[in-house]
């Protein structure tokens, strides 16, 4: 890769044409944002001339929107994301913010709550059940995300498969593994059903995104590195990775080497799909398995600000679609606003249901049987604003095998 | 009729270099520039605050000259000096031999030249070609602003009672039996014309200077030698970073505040007013500067632009790059004309000794006894830590140092206290830049700012990635708004002939994605506003 491509470098590309600034959700919700091109592009020329920090910066919610309406090629919000992570040098994070980009502690939060998992596992409120987490600057409104009896790991081993010669390796992801199995085994359903062995890689580490929105970027970093190496790895023995979480997927594919700039990140990214993605290539091929039931079915499909990040078109619909007598319509209503852990934010939850109140409106016409949605937390998010419960759509493929 | 003791044509570095010292020793001296200040060389150039590195082999005294002068200025232009070092680098290509003698040269001239190692040098430079560099070496040079230095020149004179006028343009003389009694000259924007009367005149018009002189009947030998340059759209080094060769065309990067100047060519023009630039230049730029750095051409480039030096050719002397970059003094009494001095050549870095040495034969002239100070005191007070502290609240990030800098310590507190009461004076009017719309409407009232180009010398606006695309009408509707006179009120000549100046700027450099930005220029201005800039100049 020349130098110059790299995504640190492409501030020098922007234009000044401010559609970042029209298309940011945050900037829309809120004023107090000075907005992306300000902050990253416009800044950046200038860092040379003060020891300074844009404290405006934390409202961004890594959401990559700008990236998308962006004409010249800025990774506007990857510049964001190396600026906060400039800005946690010298400022200490947050008792919520610590939780908050590491998995493993919410869980282990939980469970030490007497009846942690119990409360959680009913959906109750965080904050008027429990003060813990609104002292801890996480929103009180929230429901505490369930937590599943058993990961996805553990139910894996259990899962009886024949051996194939065409193996992929799933890339299963904190939410998936710690909340959602269900989307694991419904996913390892479809790879049989399609004559792939599914396998699992126990030494990948968890993406990093939740780390890299709440500036820990040297942890991100080390993640990087172990799961680069582990792809790599992969990819010698001809077996791609393959995840039906949207943010993993980013990560893994253009994340990694627009933050760190090393080549051998962007030679990993080759070797990973986006579950349907996959499916899609399976299909081009003329090797995708279409002897599906029918279902008569409606869904209402909202497509995950990550996904079309990954310019890979929408190939959940046209996989699902596949399905005699489902019907997928796109949702069209921009982001949902929760953006991985932003909107579990005491300070950002307002923002973020502001942002996804044109979602919700759309969720709450009803006019569908299910809502669909490739992405944890915005399942979460649409949970959360409309009392509808999602879920993803590699769930509705494997209902119809 | 208006009187001074001393007139001096010319608003370039030597010039205003010329009204401070004077002003410092108690002379009442009135500066004429006929544009805005900083109108010729010395804003139409590198920018490089010379160590002397480059002058080391060729011409000592020039060197040794430079090093002197940077440490002054470095010590007394707080306010418009970046002391980011310097750094000469020789490559594949360059002789070896030129090294050695540059080496000798530079301990000769009492330059520090720390040799580093590659690794240090790509550690500190990373862009540069890790196949063609060679050896490389630290040097004290620095940037130097000529915006931001002319206007601070101008602060401290008026202090001591300096007095200045631009927009006005010296015509003729008024001379009684071979003596100097005054200078005529002409308000650009009214046509009137009047006579000043003095008893000394000098001429530091630069490469305007041989004209000058035919207007007083003398014979100067003053070749107009252009220079081009090229901004790029950021920082693209941290140094300045010269070639370790011959001196040529194209062989030094300057970081310029937020931008970076490659130059420059060196070609003979009869007029000074030729500021044209051309593709071909900029495609000869870029090959040489490509050779130090491999990428050179993947950066953005806003635009080219050039100015002339004011090379002194004595009776039979070389020009182009063989001609002296020295100064010249001349007592034009030699030639009949008492009162009448002439000063030529040198470059900016070393405006303040020039300055010096001219005004201490001015001095000895008009029996004043007072020594030169200009290399003592700061040419401005700093802004307090206490006010940029006061200040940070209210300008955006990354944008107090800059800004205090460039309206020093009074305008400085009227801009913070106005950011502080009115919250809608803390929008943006330049987003590349940084420019509050406090900061302009505190230009913009000034009586020396007679249009949106006076304003964009003055707070950077127009100046960064957009080169005036969203900044333009903004400054022009708050310029309509403040400004005191009645050039303010024409607003869409104003606007026009600024977009005019932005595009002359940018044409030779219609490529890639300044092309693109060109094209939304084009559609914001033309297609909704229906401004089109009227006829190709
Ligand atoms: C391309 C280039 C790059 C350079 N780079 C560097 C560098 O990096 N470092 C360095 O030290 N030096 C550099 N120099 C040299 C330096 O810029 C000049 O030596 C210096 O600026 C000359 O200043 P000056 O005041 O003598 O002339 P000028 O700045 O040209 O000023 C002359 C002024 O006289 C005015 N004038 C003309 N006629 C009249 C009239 N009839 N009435 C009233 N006013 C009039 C003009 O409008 C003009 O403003 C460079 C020069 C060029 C051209
Ligand atoms: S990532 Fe999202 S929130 Fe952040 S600047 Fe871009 S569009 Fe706005
Ligand atoms: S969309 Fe891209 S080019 Fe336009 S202002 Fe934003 S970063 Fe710059």
């Amino acid at each position: 890769m020349n130098d110059m491509t790299k995504a640190i470098f492409t501030g020098d590309r922007c234009l000044s044409c401010t559609s970042c600034m029209a298309s940011c959700p945050v900037m829309a919700a809120i004023k107090d944002y000075r907005g992306p091109k300000l902050v990253a592009p416009a800044h950046g020329r200038l860092h040379f001339s003060q020891a300074d920090i844009e404290t405006t910066l934390e409202f961004c919610s890594n959401c990559k929107t700008c990236d998308r309406a962006c004409p010249s090629g800025v990774a506007v919000s990857t510049l964001n994301m190396l600026q906060r992570a400039e800005y946690y040098k010298t400022h200490k994070h947050t008792r919520a913010e610590e939780m908050l980009a590491h998995n493993e502690r919410m869980a282990n939060l939980i469970r030490k709550i007497p009846f942690g998992a119990t409360f959680a596992n009913i959906g109750v409120n965080i904050g008027k059940t429990l003060n813990v987490f609104d002292k801890l600057g996480i929103a009180g409104e929230r429901n505490m995300p369930t937590y599943a009896a058993t990961p996805f790991k553990n139910l894996f081993r259990r899962i009886k498969q024949s051996t194939s010669g065409k193996k992929i390796v799933l890339f299963t992801g904190c939410y998936i593994n710690d909340n959602e199995p269900q989307v694991g085994e419904a996913f390892v359903k479809v790879m049989n059903a399609n004559g792939y062995e599914v396998l699992i890689d126990e030494n990948f580490n968890c993406c990093g995104s939740p780390l890299v929105s709440m500036g820990f970027l040297d942890e991100a970093r080390a993640h990087a590195g172990n799961n680069v190496a582990r792809i790599l790895d992969w990819k010698k023995k001809n077996i791609p990775v393959v995840t039906p979480c949207t943010s993993c997927s980013l990560m893994l594919k253009a994340e990694y080497h627009e933050l760190f700039g090393e080549d051998v990140m962007y030679e990993a990214a080759q070797n990973v799909y986006d579950a349907f993605e996959f499916l899609e290539l399976l299909q081009e091929r003329g090797e995708f398995n279409d002897n599906l039931k029918p279902l008569n079915q409606k869904f209402l499909y909202h497509v995950p600000c990550h996904l079309k990040s990954q310019a890979i078109g929408l190939p959940a619909v046209n996989i699902l679609e596949e399905i005699s007598g489902v019907k997928v319509q796109t949702a069209d209503a921009d982001c949902c606003g929760i953006a991985g852990n932003y909107g579990f934010r005491k300070d950002k939850y307002e923002i973020s249901m502001k942002i996804g109140k044109k979602l919700f409106e759309r969720v709450k016409q009803k006019d569908f049987d299910k809502v669909i949605s490739d992405c944890g937390t915005c399942r979460i998010q649409i949970h959360h604003g409309t009392d509808i419960k999602p879920c993803h759509p590699i769930e509705i493929l494997a209902e119809a095998y | 009729m208006e009187k001074a003791t001393v007139v001096i044509i010319g608003g370039g570095a030597t010039g205003l270099g010329i009204l401070r010292d004077l002003s410092m020793r108690g002379v009442k001296a009135l500066l004429i520039e006929k544009k805005d200040l900083i109108n010729g060389a010395s804003s139409r150039y590198h920018g490089l605050l010379h160590s002397g590195g480059r002058y080391a082999v060729k011409d000592k005294e020039a060197a040794r000259e430079c090093i002197i002068e940077n440490q002054i200025l470095c010590k007394i232009g707080k306010g418009c000096v970046e002391p980011c070092g310097g750094m000469f680098t020789r490559l594949d290509i360059d002789d070896p031999a030129y090294e050695e003698l540059w080496i000798k040269g530079c301990a000769d001239s009492g330059i520090e030249a720390t040799p580093i190692t590659l690794d240090e040098a790509f550690k500190l430079e990373p862009r540069l070609s890790r196949k063609h560099v060679k050896s490389a070496y630290l040097v004290p040079d620095a940037a130097i602003d000529g915006f931001r230095m002319a206007w601070q020149l101008i602060d401290s004179s008026r202090r001591y009672g300096g007095r200045f006028k631009t927009y006005t343009e010296v015509i003729g003389f008024d001379t009684v039996n071979g003596e100097l009694r005054g200078v005529k000259v002409r308000n650009q924007f009214t046509g009137e014309t009047y006579e000043i009367g003095c008893d000394i005149v000098v001429n530091a018009a630069g490469g305007w200077a041989g004209f000058i002189g035919k207007l007083a009947g003398v014979e100067i030998g003053v070749q107009p030698d252009k220079g081009t340059l090229i901004a790029f759209n950021q920082r693209i080094v941290n140094h300045v970073v010269n070639r370790l060769h011959k001196s040529s065309d194209g062989d030094i990067f300057v970081p310029h505040g937020s931008i970076t100047i490659l130059g420059t060519s060196s070609m003979s023009i009869p007029d000074p007013e030729d500021t044209s630039t051309s593709r071909a230049e900029v495609e000869n730029l870029l090959k040489i500067g490509e050779q130090t750095f491999e990428n050179l051409r993947d950066f953005r480039i806003l635009r080219a632009f050039a100015g002339s030096r004011p090379l002194y050719i004595p009776p039979g002397g070389a020009s182009g790059r063989g001609a002296s970059r020295g100064f010249a003094i001349i007592d034009h009494e030699r030639d009949g004309l008492k009162g009448f001095f002439t000063i030529v050549g040198g470059k900016f870095t070393t405006f303040r000794l020039m300055a010096e040495k001219i005004c201490d034969q001015i001095c000895a002239k008009l029996n004043v006894t007072e020594k030169c100070r200009t290399a003592e005191e700061p040419i401005v007070p700093e802004v307090s830590q206490a006010d940029k502290e006061r200040a940070r609240k209210f300008f955006p990030s990354y944008g107090t140092e800059l800004a205090a800098t460039r309206l020093g310590v009074e305008r400085f507190k009227r801009v913070v206290e106005r950011l502080e009461s009115d919250v809608e004076s803390r929008e943006l009017i330049c987003e590349c830049e940084n420019v509050t719309r406090a900061e302009v409407e505190e230009i913009c009232k000034e009586d020396t700012i007679f249009n949106i180009d006076d304003v964009r010398r003055r707070t950077r606006i127009g100046m960064g990635t957009c080169q005036g695309n969203f900044c333009s009408f903004r400054a022009t509707a708050v310029f309509a708004d403040m400004g005191g006179n009645s050039m303010a009120k024409d607003s869409l000549v104003r606007l026009r002939e600024f977009l005019q100046g932005r595009w002359k700027g940018i044409r030779p450099v219609l490529l890639g994605r300044t092309l693109r930005e060109s094209e939304m220029t084009r559609s914001i201005y033309e297609l909704s506003m229906n401004v089109t800039g009227g006829e190709p100049q």
